[in-house]
């Protein structure tokens, strides 16, 4: 194809404070063609949208529309220029029609009254060319999510979108759905909409796209057409990374007891999940966005609790319907955004690693007493290397490193039996998540658990002694210590028969 | 997505300023009380100064504890006029059934604070809605009860607690028994947030509600814990300023905005996590003594809610503009 492109993205970075998400990222996409971007969760893909979309201001690089420079400082500003992002969670207004919710921001008005025929009319013009047979007079709210994904994308074209990124388009549809949603994109390529395809359905992807870039730890890997491009190729270059020799070797001796037992365990996000934890082991949790590792970890602490099935602690039956009576059992939570999960950003970091203590004290306990003392406390935060001028200091000051750490000396404190550790080191520096995971093995090793859900697969492989992965809900494999990360990556995206289509391939 | 090397903020000393700060601006404005009427430096005139001041200081102090688990408690001066209200129509004169009466007060105030611990903590209502509701209802309670203006009576015993003066004490010369109310009163809120894990639970609720929840935090328990004490500070001023003030209707208006100025002004942080007992306490005397100020200037009565307006807002730009400056 000669055509000059639609959209070129090139030498993208943008760095957030600690982390560098996007590194000269180059990317375009030419008129009537379909370019699906594949990548692990934050490698970055999400980040590139969002410059495209105005949302972020990138730190270098360059974007051309059809070989015009624009610099976007505003959402509104991407959309006019032709752009238009379907998101992954849907941005419709649940109690306002379907023609409203098209014409949201852009209403057709005549001498300031609006014009809402004018609007019906073109709405359904709209719905019509997609095929879609929605009354524009509907509310929004009695559509399937399927049906609202199609209102999104009428809503895009009223904008003559140019360029339409569909972030996870098939996330929420079943197969049915799916299909429809695929010949449509096909329909809008044959218009000569450009379209950049996101998803971690590799069937999908190898279906619709005519070419696939690969993203990985903020760079590109490669661009290839598709028929150089194998699902099994896709994902050796999604997670193909060096080890770390940064891990924990793994334990001497084999786990011991069961320590927890989930029977059964279901409720609005998960589904049939059945697993435990024995003294000494950590098992780690892995699975794509929405598939319900996060879920499964709310549930263990009691903040989204199963509404069904059977915790066993030792044994022993144990509610876990708030995160209290999970603490009071024995369970502790480390989220994976400590800032908005984990921490009392104003108080000291002493305050901070004694909170979960003297939550459970009696109330009419001395404060600075006993195992409240500051001696006891600073002991604690020094034996785990917690770095602080001074441990008064108000904790929003510490690195993520040391934030992380003194959460994990809240939990050590209580002397909590299970530890449930998310995403433990994301945005920590690599000094740090050595400690970290040291203290996780450290802590398995005196005959407690950890379960810990993470994003990071090669993190997951290098601490976890055996491995749950999750999809749409369910626990769809387990994998033993020394599984690699393609293993993982094939049950996390449901590709149960993978080794046969890449055969084939 | 590859880490960068994480910089090392510069190392700041959590701030201790802000206790000072409510008592350098009460030392000022007393000596510029002082100043125009020197005879408020003799400890008898400090100690009714003191004596005035004691209503406002425990409305803060019971203030405190809400603001600080990140809450706003705007029914405490309907309450307060509730109490005087119900004092006098249940005691009517008779010095027997003081006591017994007072028990029923704080008895009406910690049902009061109960509900709006409630409504904030399950029902999720903003407690600055929830308590507004609970200002009106309470107002209208109260003026419907006694038939909207003041009757009964209240006997000398339960007068005195607001304006008995003991003489010849030693050192100070005189002593006003609401002066020992209001030690007894801040000696038990102080203990309350440090004598107690309850201080370090209202901080951590305040500063980060889900992180306490997540650690184990009983949060609403710890919520609904606060709006009781406000409550049972807003009888404890209610009690005092019938003892000094006598029965009105309005006896209680506009002190729980003047409680939440005065916590601001001694450095309590609006929406929680930061304060202490005695930014309550020197917020509270700053404030009066501001009012006392104004007054000796021969301020008309009107401005100064004008100005105690200006010095609300001017209080929390001057927090936040504070917070910004160190984040």
């Amino acid at each position: 194809m000669t055509a000059a492109p639609a959209l070129s993205m090139s030498g993208i970075s943008k760095a957030f404070p600690g982390v560098r998400a996007l590194d000269g990222v180059d990317f375009d996409c030419l008129p009537g063609e379909v370019h699906a971007i594949c990548g692990e969760n934050g490698a970055g893909k999400s980040t590139l949208m969002k410059i495209l979309g105005g949302s972020y201001r990138p730190d270098a690089g360059e974007i051309r529309l059809a070989g015009a420079n624009v610099h976007f400082t505003h959402p509104r500003q991407a959309a006019e220029a032709g752009i238009s992002i379907i998101h992954q969670e849907l941005s419709l207004l649940p109690h306002r029609t379907v023609a409203e919710n098209i014409f949201m921001g852009r209403e057709i008005a005549r001498r300031g009254i609006l014009d809402r025929a004018a609007m019906r009319e073109t709405a359904a013009a709209l719905l019509c060319r997609i095929g879609a047979q929605i009354d524009p007079q509907a509310p929004v709210s009695s559509l399937s999510i399927a049906m609202q994904q199609l209102v999104e994308i009428a809503k895009a074209l009223l904008l003559d979108a140019r360029i339409l990124v569909m972030d996870e388009p098939t996330a929420a549809l079943d197969e049915r759905d799916s299909r429809a949603l695929l010949e449509l994109v096909g329909t809008l390529r044959g218009e000569g909409v450009s379209i950049v395809y996101i998803s971690h359905r590799m069937p999908e992807v190898t279906a619709i796209a005519d070419r696939i870039t690969i993203l990985k730890d903020g760079r590109k890997v490669w661009t290839r057409p598709r028929e150089a491009a194998p699902i099994g190729e896709i994902v050796r270059a999604m997670v193909g990374r060096d080890l770390e020799d940064f891990y924990p070797p793994p334990p001497a001796s084999p786990p011991g007891a069961v320590l927890l037992a989930v029977k059964d365990g279901a409720n609005a996000a998960l589904r049939d999940i059945a697993f435990d934890v024995r003294a000494g082991e950590i098992v780690g949790v892995a699975g794509l966005e929405d598939s319900g590792k996060g879920a499964l970890a709310q549930a263990l602490v009691g903040d989204a609790p199963f509404s069904g099935g059977t915790v066993a602690l030792r044994g022993r039956p144990v509610a876990l319907r708030t995160p209290r009576q999970a603490t009071a059992a024995g369970i502790g939570y480390l989220p994976g955004d400590r800032k908005r999960e984990g921490l009392a950003l104003r108080q000291s970091v002493r305050d901070n690693a004694l909170l979960t203590l003297r939550s459970m004290a009696g109330l009419f306990t001395r404060p600075g007493r006993g195992a409240f003392a500051p001696r006891a406390i600073d002991g604690k935060l020094r034996d785990m290397d917690v770095r602080a001028a001074d441990f008064g200091q108000e904790i929003g000051t510490l690195s993520g490193g040391n934030q992380q750490k003194a959460i994990i000396v809240r939990w050590l404190a209580q002397a909590s039996d299970i530890l449930v550790f998310v995403e433990p080191t994301r945005g920590i520096d690599i000094a740090a998540k050595a400690a970290i995971y040291r203290t996780m093995r450290a802590f398995a090793d005196s005959g407690r658990g950890i379960v810990v859900v993470s994003s990071d697969m090669p993190e997951l492989i290098g601490v976890a002694d055996r491995i749950l992965v999750m999809h749409q809900g369910g626990i769809s494999g387990q994998l033993p210590r020394g599984a690699g990360e393609e293993e993982v990556m094939h049950l996390a995206l449901g590709l149960a028969d993978a080794p046969q289509r890449e055969a084939r391939a | 997505m590859s880490p960068l090397p994480q910089t090392s903020s510069p190392l700041r000393r959590p701030a201790r300023l802000a206790v000072n700060a409510g008592l350098v601006i009460f030392l000022a404005l007393y000596a510029a009380i002082a100043f125009l009427q020197p005879n408020y430096l003799e400890p008898g005139l400090f100690m009714n100064f003191l004596r005035r001041a004691a209503p406002l200081v425990i409305l803060a102090c019971g203030q405190l504890y809400v603001i600080l688990t990140g809450g706003f408690d705007l029914s405490m001066g309907a309450v307060a006029t509730l109490a005087v209200l119900a004092a006098s129509i249940l005691i009517n004169g008779d010095p027997e059934t003081t006591w017994a009466v007072i028990g029923t007060l704080y008895v009406m105030g910690i049902a009061v604070g109960l509900v709006n611990g409630l409504v904030v903590a399950f029902l999720k209502v903003p407690s600055i809605i929830a308590t507004l509701g609970a200002m009106l209802s309470v107002n209208g309670l109260a003026l419907a009860w006694s038939g909207g203006a003041a009757r009964g009576d209240l006997p000398d015993n339960f007068r005195n607690l607001g304006r008995l003066v003991w003489r010849g004490v030693p050192l100070v010369g005189t002593l006003p028994l609401a002066a020992v109310v209001l030690a007894g009163f801040v000696a038990l809120a102080w203990w309350g947030l440090n004598g107690t894990v309850y201080g370090k639970r209202a901080l951590a609720v305040g500063d980060n509600p889900r992180a306490a929840e997540l650690a184990g935090t009983p949060v609403a328990a710890t919520r609904i814990l606060a709006f009781v004490v406000s409550a049972v500070s807003a009888v404890t001023a209610g009690i005092l300023i019938g003892g000094f003030s006598g029965v009105s209707v309005n006896a209680g208006e506009g002190l729980e905005l003047q409680a939440i100025a005065a916590c601001v002004i001694g450095g309590a942080q609006l929406l929680g996590g930061r304060g202490s007992i005695w930014s309550a306490v020197f917020g509270a005397l700053s404030l009066f003594a501001l009012f006392t100020l104004l007054n000796l200037i021969g301020l008309p009565q009107a401005l100064r809610d004008s100005i105690q307006g200006v010095i609300l807002i001017a209080a929390v730009g001057a927090s936040l503009w504070r917070t910004r400056r160190r984040t």
